[in-house]
């Protein structure tokens, strides 16, 4: 196994008795998964449980893994499966932590001018994205974050292409919506 | 560097307290999974038969001829064990669509829809196959579980009554039914037409103690009303001419009286009121 082989190369591998390899899957997928469920799950030591659960459940479940399909998607289904599940257990209706990365995005899409407005918009920022609904704040985050193509969103989340499609654009408009809410209440 | 959260699950990994599930799981859940929906389809597809067969070929459709008059008829004839059991394994293919890897794909509906449409066709397909037909003959014979089917073609209405006629006189007839032989009393009849002996007729009415009082009546061809005529058939013999044990349907215990009147050569109507006294 090198650095360059793919994800279904080293399942392969694993599910060929090189236990060991899974270290490389955990590596690749540790912090992207967590970055991932730290968008609904604001709790750190949640998000650890959670992440410990999701790759226990990936090892156990690897011949389950259709090896001609992207690994990415298969494990990504397992963290958003496991974070619906928390969230139904919790109800968490916490803020979201914003990253630079997803405030650029919104702050592109929302013609939000200086930075001296960013920095005091971005606690409501987070709100807005916290606040989007479940169904609409997956894909804009596997969409902008994860930068997954709508097929692999599709499996992730287990909706057709142009539902993909369609949510992104209903939670984008969401977003700008309340930004310009937001603006207002602001006087700009 | 190795992190806290990679070590544990490694550790565990490695001391075998997490292991790999078998493949042969996921392949038995895979098969049982597939052999689920294709019965759920295959069983809709049956029951639909059923349902087409049932209405073409049962006095059901018929009472809705009546207008007004036939709805109670058609209601009460109505085979909804049958269209349950249909719902209900449509509902259970469909849940078993969504627990497939492909399902996503494209959107329920769209699957839902091209489905039903699938197991609709081939329903029709297997009716006009006469497959509805074989499974009738298997049930009277037993074979196959029959209440569903059975049940509702052959079961005693109280508002409606389809046969063959086996004797008229004045104001009423006598009919020949899958149950049994039953008078029905055209006293109160509007419009009642020419009838003769051996015609098949439909009427609807009310049922009052032991006599049908008929509201209206209809004659209607044999091929209008196959299944009846097999079920008279099952009951008479095949040249209905037999007298079975039970001819009457709702009292047992008359039947024998009945039948020593008849072979005494009076009315069969007057047979029936002697005997239930």
């Amino acid at each position: 196994m090198t650095e360059q082989s793919s994800d279904e190369q080293i399942v392969s591998l694993i599910l060929k008795g090189e236990k060991e390899s899974y270290r490389e899957i955990i590596r690749r997928y540790e912090d992207k998964l967590s970055r991932y469920l730290h968008k609904f799950i604001s709790d750190t030591d949640d998000v650890e449980d959670i992440l410990q659960v999701v790759f226990i459940k990936a090892y156990k479940n690897l011949y389950g893994f259709d090896i001609s399909k992207k690994f990415s998607s298969w494990i990504y289904r397992i963290a958003h499966n496991e974070a619906v599940n928390h969230l139904k257990r919790r109800r968490n209706k916490g803020r979201v932590a914003l990253d630079d990365v997803e405030y650029k995005l919104i702050d592109e899409k929302s013609d939000i001018g200086t930075e001296a407005d960013r920095k005091f918009l971005k606690k409501d920022m987070e709100g807005v994205i916290g606040k989007l609904d479940l169904k609409y704040r997956e894909p804009i985050v596997l969409f902008y974050l994860e930068e997954m193509s709508y097929e692999e969103i599709s499996d992730v989340l287990r909706i057709p292409k142009n539902t993909v499609g369609t949510l992104i654009l209903r939670g984008k408009k969401m977003i700008k919506d309340n930004l310009e809410e937001i603006n207002k209440n602001y006087g700009r | 560097m190795e992190d806290e959260l990679e070590k544990s699950i490694m550790e565990e990994i490695k001391s075998g307290q997490v292991k790999i599930r078998s493949k042969y799981v996921f392949v038995a859940e895979k098969l049982g999974l597939g052999t689920a929906f294709a019965l759920s389809v295959l069983l809709s597809v049956l029951f639909f038969n059923l349902i087409l067969f049932y209405l073409k070929e049962t006095d059901n459709l018929k009472y809705l001829s009546f207008g007004k008059f036939g709805i109670f008829a058609f209601l009460e004839s109505f085979p909804y064990l049958l269209v349950v059991a249909f719902i209900i394994l449509i509902v259970l293919s469909g849940y078993l669509i969504t627990k497939s890897d492909v399902s996503y794909k494209k959107p329920f509906g769209y699957l839902a829809v091209g489905m039903v449409a699938s197991i609709m066709v081939m329903g029709a397909v297997l009716t006009s196959a006469n497959v509805g037909k074989i499974i009738e003959t298997q049930a009277r014979g037993g074979m196959v579980p029959a209440r569903m089917l059975l049940d509702p073609m052959t079961g005693v209405r109280n508002s409606g009554v389809a046969g063959i006629v086996f004797e008229e006189g004045e104001g009423y007839i006598v009919l020949q039914t899958p149950q049994g032989l039953r008078n029905v009393d055209l006293e109160r009849t509007e419009g009642v037409p020419e009838i003769e002996k051996g015609q098949f007729v439909v009427a609807v009415g009310k049922k009052e103690g032991y006599d049908f009082k008929a509201d209206k009546i209809r004659i209607f061809e044999k091929k209008d009303l196959p299944a009846v005529d097999r079920g008279i058939e099952s009951k008479f013999g095949a040249d209905k001419k037999n007298l079975p044990e039970n001819i009457f349907y709702f009292e047992k215990k008359e039947s024998s009286c009945v039948k020593e009147c008849f072979d005494s050569g009076k009315e069969h109507k007057s047979c029936f009121e002697e005997c239930r006294k």
